[in-house]
């Protein structure tokens, strides 16, 4: 506990130095700095896990094709159980199952031959629909340049805070995925898409968990840090649907997903079940195909990250006074970062917290994970929202005062100095 | 010079290729012969399983929905359809009001088709168009006409561009049980679709009135449904027919009150057909399920069509499926034994390396052969073997499914389980192809089936015929290069290098050339020959057969002696070594490219006519030089060339190959007249490769044999 006290004392008594040094300079030159390694992965590296998105798509037409959408939906309806609401999620779906004539129940989707649950009900917002699936909006979607046109609920919001979950079935093939009948992914472009993002500081954590034949191919391109890639097959398997409705008369959920979903089925948005043992869930025997997942680009240790850093959400709400007056400097460093030349500009946004990436260079890495859920070290901005958590989580109501005791330097010393 | 003396490019190796090839033309020809018979043979040895190649499909996916309630209804549809048997009066109009009331009552779209039967003619100018419907006589009497019913069951939530269509032939004068059969379960099944909710297609239940044929019937239906005409011959019948008035006073007075509409209803384009047949042949042991697909011209419906059939039919509704066989070719001799033969090599290969799959039982083999013969005679023949095939001509795949119950079909528990087994049959054909998304495409359209679940596909087949053919032009070449190399070294001992030797050398190819061009005209012309024949009043078919062989014979002779003979017989006298030499090679040219283009139309056809022409041409040679020899191997190849030549003669094939089959005491000399106009009727390029390849080619070899020299 000492330990523990005193390196975040540690941490504390050196963030607003580098404040003061982030606002002389400005963040175009800090990304420059040596602290920064000359990558931006590195300020993500150590930026704090502020939101979740999640783009699901479908690739696949055609009635006998039922089954992806049903993926798809099915994972859709998770991820909102989980916690990730209705704005944050791109749904791509490249049918219509529901409206399909040869639908024996028009406007409902199962993904069970139960028809215990419609997936198709009220409060589905799909995003990109039929024709509108393709490689080339995927791809917009992914690195957000879209036309000025484009509305916002179609985009992907995402900052370098943001662990994106990206989930992808249909047929695929050796380092490809096939879009609409017509057109393919291919694991370059895939690669690339998500090498610009990185760039662009569009996610923190990336996960990519494909469901298609040799899904394992699609990653094989991948380079990005950051990236965790899961697939349901490895080259040269396919993968298999797992049981046929013949009410419906077709296959309605493939054996990847269902087990997935399966595993999903049990947790709620409290469960701390890591991703590890999402991983470990999957049966090569009942799957007919070998899981297969790439954790080389990826930092943390599996068994550590929760699953719902990816499948549920993290809402960070900051009070602002006014809705649509940008926030005085005063208050924080927020309104440097918002100026800045390299940020993108769908990235003022008031409900994200922007400005902790720079803050948090100095936070340790172990430290982060010593407070499980807390991710990282807490700046100062977020205080309060912090010890929120930390009342939840921590029992001792001494570790409490101590806590509270020591952050209150760290504030005094910042105003002394301002 | 040093370029003169530099050794001569060596030529490349596919000319030395071809010119080995052409040197050892005899032994070549015969591996070739041999090899391609004997790859005929081996067809149901290297047939495949057949598979579903479009993943839309799904046949058997979903489980059938019929029920027992719908049996129930078809029963009683059924017992009314027979009723009307025992009435007095005009029973063809009164089951084609049942029909529609039937059909309205479960809220389908309902019209009447009257038509009048076409009647067959030769056209020599629209041979492979089919008639138009301007073209229809009007002024036909009124008890010369058929009226389909057509009911239309909309997809409640389809784009209504699709359509399924279902086809019952019945006799609208006398309704046979097993009709009424086959109307009671496409019944059934219309009445299932009528309620359900997954339709993506429109659905035709099309009721063909089969009094005039049943090909007749749906033929004119599918002509009206694609060519729209805008005349007023129905109000014309109307008016005249008192039948039809009938028809159309009492419709009014049904009991639901909606009119049936008197126009002609569409539905969009039709995705697939099925004709459904009931046949009581009282089966002993299984329910059997036959399949027909052949239509005109040896074309096939897409593969795709008959595997959900055979699927559907075989793995859920328990029906021995069965495709046509040529009976009699079961109990040969010499097909077990080869099959026998067959087997045991197969299993030596088998015991080599067990990798190798290679061999089948030899009762599974002469099944094969049989199945592929009679595939094969029905292609060549190029007659549809069902109403289905009208539907080909609008490039819409269709079979025949011909249902025969096991037992008798009258006890009402069988008929019943019989009735829901079928029509739970078509109804998953049916939900299979309204899965489609397009056309069927994905699966093949040239095939040969050895068995309701094997075929052999283009690519192998067409290997049989390829091999049957290649010595011909290997044949040619070499003949013609002896011929030329003869004629020059017998010049140049007489007149060293003279200009007009080789002159008269290129004159005499083209002589040859001229002559075989003659006879082919000869061919042409015998094929019109019929076309005036047939404007003879009160004829029989011996008449026509004699006059028809007659006037050949004289338009024969007025042409050689127009065209051909004063070239011939001028050229003759300088330069008559080898001539015939010549003219077999151009011969065998011709007979190679009419095959050939044959084999593009119809496979079987070419098949068939390669397997008697190409020995014959093969082996043609001067009948006075085997007996000026006269040893042994000149004798029997002189045997040969007679016993071929007789055989070639197609109306001596037709007869050998109906007593073969038939017996040699029906026959008659009009039947070959009668074969010859069904197949005209039909279009058949069967007709066409007779007249224009097969007989000049067999005259050409007839005046090689003969040829003095």
């Amino acid at each position: 506990m000492l330990f523990k006290i005193r390196t975040l004392f540690d941490s504390m008594a050196v963030t607003p130095l580098y404040l003061y040094l982030f606002l002389f300079l400005g963040p175009s030159n800090f990304s420059n700095s040596p602290f920064a390694h000359g990558f931006p992965s590195s300020s993500s590296d150590t930026t704090m896990h502020t939101n979740n998105w999640a783009v699901l798509v479908c690739t696949s037409r055609f009635w006998f094709n039922y089954r992806h959408m049903a993926n798809t939906l099915s994972l859709y309806r998770t991820v909102k159980r989980l916690g990730i609401p209705d704005e944050r999620i791109i749904l791509m779906l490249a049918d219509d199952m529901a409206c399909n004539a040869r639908n024996k129940y028009p406007a409902q989707v199962f993904n069970n031959e139960n028809h215990k649950l419609n997936l198709y009900g009220d409060n589905v917002e799909v995003d990109y629909r039929g024709y509108e699936v393709t490689v080339e909006n995927f791809l917009r979607v992914l690195t957000g340049r879209h036309e000025t046109a484009v509305p916002r609920s179609k985009r992907l919001l995402s900052d370098e805070g943001s662990h994106i979950l990206l989930y992808m079935t249909g047929h695929g093939g050796d380092e490809f995925l096939k879009f609409q009948d017509s057109e393919e992914l291919q694991s370059h472009d895939l690669a690339d898409a998500v090498k610009q993002m990185k760039e662009k500081r569009r996610f923190k954590e990336l996960l990519i968990m494909v469901d298609t034949c040799q899904a394992a191919t699609l990653f094989s391109q991948l380079q990005s840090p950051g990236v965790l890639a899961i697939g349901s097959s490895m080259k040269g398997e396919n993968s298999y649907s797992h049981h046929l409705d013949s009410d419906v008369g077709v296959s309605v959920v493939d054996r990847f997903t269902f087990y997935t979903l399966a595993f999903f089925e049990r947790l709620n948005m409290y469960d701390n079940a890591s991703l590890s043992s999402l991983f470990n869930s999957y049966n090569p025997s009942t799957l007919m195909s070998t899981a297969y997942y790439r954790t080389d680009l990826y930092q943390r240790r599996l068994e550590e990250v929760p699953v719902t850093n990816f499948f549920g959400s993290v809402m960070e709400t900051i009070h602002t006074d006014a809705a649509y007056r940008a926030p005085s400097r005063k208050t924080s460093g927020r309104a440097d970062i918002k100026t800045s030349p390299d940020k993108m500009v769908t990235d003022d946004q008031i409900k994200t917290t922007t400005n902790s990436n720079v803050l948090d260079q100095s936070s340790d890495q172990k430290q982060a994970k010593e407070h499980m859920m807390q991710d990282q070290a807490c700046p100062f901005a977020r205080l309060m929202s912090s010890f929120k958590n930390k009342v939840q989580t921590v029992e001792e109501a001494d570790s409490l005062v101590n806590y509270g005791l020591v952050t209150m330097i760290p504030l005094l010393l910042l105003s002394t100095l301002l | 010079m040093a370029e003169t003396e530099a050794p001569r490019p060596r030529q490349r190796p596919i000319v030395r290729l071809g010119i080995f090839l052409i040197s050892h033309s005899f032994s070549f020809s015969v591996v070739c012969c041999t090899a391609g018979v004997l790859a005929l043979l081996l067809l149901p040895i290297l047939a495949k399983n057949t598979y579903i190649s479009e993943n839309a499909l799904m046949p058997g996916s979903a489980n059938p929905m019929l029920s027992n309630q719908d049996v129930l209804e078809a029963n009683r549809f059924v017992k009314d359809l027979i009723a009307l048997n025992s009435k007095p009066r005009g029973s063809g109009i009164e089951s084609q009001r049942l029909i529609a009331q039937y059909m309205k009552d479960l809220g389908a779209e309902v019209n009447y088709h009257k038509f009048h039967p076409q009647i067959t003619q030769f056209h020599p100018l629209q041979f492979f168009s089919s008639p138009d419907s301007g073209t229809v006589e009007r002024n036909i009497s009124c008890s010369f006409h058929g009226v389909n019913t057509v009911g239309i069951t909309r997809a409640p939530r389809g784009d209504g561009k699709e359509a399924i269509v279902l086809v019952t032939p019945y006799n609208s004068q006398k309704i046979k049980q097993a009709e009424a059969l086959s109307l009671g379960t496409a019944y059934s099944v219309f009445s299932l679709l009528s309620r359900v909710t997954w339709l993506a297609k429109d659905i035709i239940w099309l009721v063909s009135d089969s009094q005039h044929g049943e090909y007749a019937a749906v033929s004119a239906w599918l002509r009206d449904y694609h060519i729209p005409m805008f005349t007023r011959l129905h109000t014309v019948n109307a008016e005249t027919c008192p039948d039809i008035n009938y028809l159309y006073d009492v419709r009014d007075n049904s009991v639901t009150g909606r009119k049936i509409y008197d126009g002609f209803k569409r539905a969009g384009t039709m995705a697939a057909a099925l004709v459904i047949k009931v046949v009581d042949r009282s089966e002993t042991f299984d329910d059997n399920l036959n399949i027909y697909a052949e239509a005109s011209n040896g074309q096939m419906p897409n593969l795709d069509l008959i595997n959900i059939v055979n699927y559907l039919a075989v793995h859920r509704q328990g029906f021995r499926v069965k495709v046509e066989k040529l009976w009699s070719l079961l109990d040969s001799k010499w097909l077990k034994n080869l099959g026998e033969l067959f087997e045991s090599v197969g299993q030596v290969v088998s015991s080599i390396n067990p990798q190798w799959k290679f061999g089948i039982p030899a009762a599974d083999y002469t099944e094969g052969i049989a199945t592929l013969a009679s595939s094969l005679y029905n292609q060549a023949l190029g007659v549809p073997t069902g109403p289905h095939g009208a539907f080909r001509d609008y490039q819409v795949d269709a079979i025949t499914l011909e249902l025969s119950p096991r037992a008798s079909v009258d006890k009402i528990i069988r008929q019943n389980d019989f009735l829901l087994r079928g029509g739970r049959l078509i109804e998953g054909v049916i939900l299979s192809v309204n899965n489609l998304l397009e056309k069927f495409h994905q699966s093949f359209f040239l095939y040969l089936l050895t068995s309701p679940g094997k075929f052999v596909s283009v690519g192998v087949y067409m290997i049989a015929f390829a091999l049957l053919v290649a010595p011909l032009p290997m044949v040619a070449a070499s003949l013609y290069a002896d011929a030329i190399n003869l004629n020059s070294s017998q010049n140049n001992e007489k007149t060293v290098a003279d200009e007009p030797g080789t002159a008269l050398r290129s004159l005499k190819w083209v002589n040859a050339a001229k002559k075989v061009f003659v006879v082919h005209l000869w061919g042409s012309v015998v094929s019109l020959l019929p076309y005036f024949i047939c404007q003879i009043p009160n004829r029989s078919p011996t008449v026509s057969f004699i006059i028809w062989f007659l006037l050949s014979v004289l338009s024969f002779f007025i042409m050689f002696l127009i065209l051909a003979s004063p070239f011939s017989h001028a050229k003759e006298s300088q330069l008559h070594l080898r001539e015939w030499a010549i003219l077999k090679s151009v011969t065998m040219s011709a007979t190679f490219i009419g095959l050939c283009l044959m084999s593009v139309i119809n496979f079987s056809t070419a098949e068939l006519g390669g397997l008697l022409l190409v020995p014959m041409c093969l082996m043609a040679q001067p009948m006075r030089r085997d007996i000026r020899v006269g040893s042994l191997s000149t004798l029997s190849r002189l045997a040969y060339n007679l016993v071929f030549c007789l055989i070639g003669f197609p109306p001596v094939t037709f007869v050998l190959l109906k007593g073969a089959f038939e017996g040699f005491n029906s026959i008659n000399v009009g039947d070959f007249w009668c074969w010859v106009e069904s197949l005209w009727a039909w279009s058949s390029a069967t007709y066409l490769y007779i007249g224009m390849v097969h007989l000049p080619c067999w005259v050409l070899c007839i005046h090689i044999l003969f040829h003095h020299c």
